[in-house]
């Protein structure tokens, strides 16, 4: 079970558009972290997932434990929000 | 059978994970329902605290014809609605009038002509909706747009577009065709197979990787293949861009944005358009870029993760080493083709895929358009062109 979604974007990135539109396709609900308008940020998003890069998804479980998610990988993000 | 033209109504809150569940569960049947959360909306909450007599659960979800399920798990709520996923998943086997597999401009534009003649059509996308051209800044080169106009915004048209006359688009990745009795072709895709009568092949291309030391090592930590995806990442650095075509050399502009100074990194000579290359020529004038032409880019290196520096030879076969934080590789597009390598469509030496004056491939009823038929021009508007003839192409087909 889902206790929070956070995703790491950037106003250019195609690929944070469809993260976003995916989640809200499956009724998830989400932070949106814009690395643009918060560059202070950006050393946060690369700690968490070892990567310059977006769309990063953190989807964090009801016990606290959480799955990073580089990129647009729907072969992660579907079974990390089910 | 549920009546899908009645709403259903989901009372819940952004907190509950049954309500996630169960909506999510709704979109999976494609069933609309509105959405109600209760936190937000009091009165909406006493109205459903009256529905059930007081009992204060979520989900309370109301069937268009008044029963009230509340806390349903999966089965209850199918069982109630009279489907189910399994089902859903069968109904795959239903033969549709035609699939375009790629949700680029050439398969968008496909789908506007198809839909509109009535003729069903679903399009099967892995990755980003508007294809490479989505990933674009600026297009400065599609008609109609005097001031250019971004690849998101023009994706987001043709898809909405698209849409609007009832293209359906799905995400999953189709990994072969074959051809049945009956000219019906069969798509293996990641999540179960489909059917179609004709099928429109618009996978366009993706950048080519360079082929260097430190290039895989390093990638998406310091290694990219995406400005607009990763370029703030670079605000205030230094980076190399490797390629000198138009791809290349339009990314270093939309760099400029953030790195403090850009290195090309061209093998030969530029050959961007001359807009373009006045555009480099002014920001090489302000100190912004440096052109190495006649470079080859022969490592890249790095410590701690890092990316550091790369190590290039002149054309005098003189090396040396330039310091930067991050390289940006634009050398060129290879087709998304190998799903089709052991089909019987054809393809030519490099992997785009051959058809015939009326876009169809060797297989009957397969049509190609956009960037991944062979001979295509790589342009945004010719791939719409591309997509507009195909359809028509695929009309004719179908009628037979």
């Amino acid at each position: 079970m889902l206790k929070s979604v956070t995703i790491f974007t950037t106003n250019t990135c195609a690929y944070c558009r469809m993260v976003k539109k995916y989640l809200s396709i499956k009724g998830v609900l989400y932070d949106e972290v814009n690395l643009d308008e918060n560059p202070h940020r950006r050393s946060e998003a690369q700690q968490l997932s070892g990567a310059l890069t977006v769309p990063i998804t953190v989807v964090t479980k009801i016990d606290d434990t959480k799955e990073v998610i580089v990129g647009y990988n729907l072969a992660r993000l579907a079974p990390a929000i089910a | 059978m549920i009546d899908k033209t009645k709403q259903i109504i989901v009372y819940g809150a952004d907190w509950c994970p049954d309500c996630h569940r169960s909506r999510g569960l709704l979109t999976d049947l494609n069933i609309s329902f509105v959405y109600i959360d209760i936190d937000k909306n009091q009165a909406a909450k006493k109205k459903m605290l009256d529905l059930t007599g007081g009992r204060n659960v979520i989900p309370t979800i109301i069937l268009p014809d008044g029963k009230i399920l509340q806390e349903p798990s999966n089965q209850e709520l199918e069982a109630a609605l009279g489907v189910n996923l399994k089902q859903t998943a069968q109904d795959k086997e239903y033969i549709y009038d035609v699939i375009m597999i790629g949700g680029g401009p050439a398969s968008l534009t496909a789908a506007i002509y198809t839909t509109r003649e009535r003729i069903e059509t679903l399009i099967l996308e892995k990755g980003v909706v508007g294809g490479m051209a989505a990933l674009t800044d600026v297009i400065d080169n599609y008609p109609g747009f005097e001031e250019g106009v971004t690849g998101l915004d023009l994706a987001d048209h043709l898809q909405k577009q698209a849409e609007r006359f009832g293209s359906k688009i799905d995400y999953n990745e189709v990994t072969s065709i074959t051809i049945e009795a009956g000219n019906i072709k069969r798509l293996k895709t990641t999540n179960g197979d489909l059917l179609a009568k004709a099928v429109l092949i618009a996978t366009g291309s993706d950048y080519k990787k360079v082929n260097i030391p430190g290039e895989s090592e390093y990638f998406a930590r310091g290694v990219h293949y995406c400005a607009t995806c990763d370029g703030a990442f670079y605000r205030d650095k230094k980076i190399a861009v490797i390629g000198g075509g138009n791809s290349a050399v339009q990314e270093a502009l939309f760099l400029t944005r953030f790195a403090s100074h850009i290195d090309l990194l061209v093998r030969s000579s530029i050959k961007a358009s001359d807009v373009l290359q006045e555009k480099i020529d002014e920001l090489v004038s302000e100190g912004k870029i440096t052109v190495h032409l006649q470079t080859k880019t022969l490592a890249i290196e790095g410590e701690n993760n890092e990316v550091k520096r790369v190590l290039i030879e002149d054309g005098s076969s003189n090396k040396s080493k330039l310091e930067v934080d991050g390289v940006f590789v634009f050398v060129g597009l290879e087709p998304n083709s190998k799903f089709l390598v052991d089909s019987i469509i054809e393809l030519d030496d490099i992997g785009f895929v051959k058809t015939n004056d009326n876009l169809e491939t060797a297989m009957s009823g397969v049509f190609a358009a956009g960037d991944i038929r062979s001979g295509a021009t790589m342009q945004i508007a010719s791939a719409i062109g591309e997509g507009a003839t195909a359809a028509l192409k695929i009309r004719h087909y179908l009628e037979g």
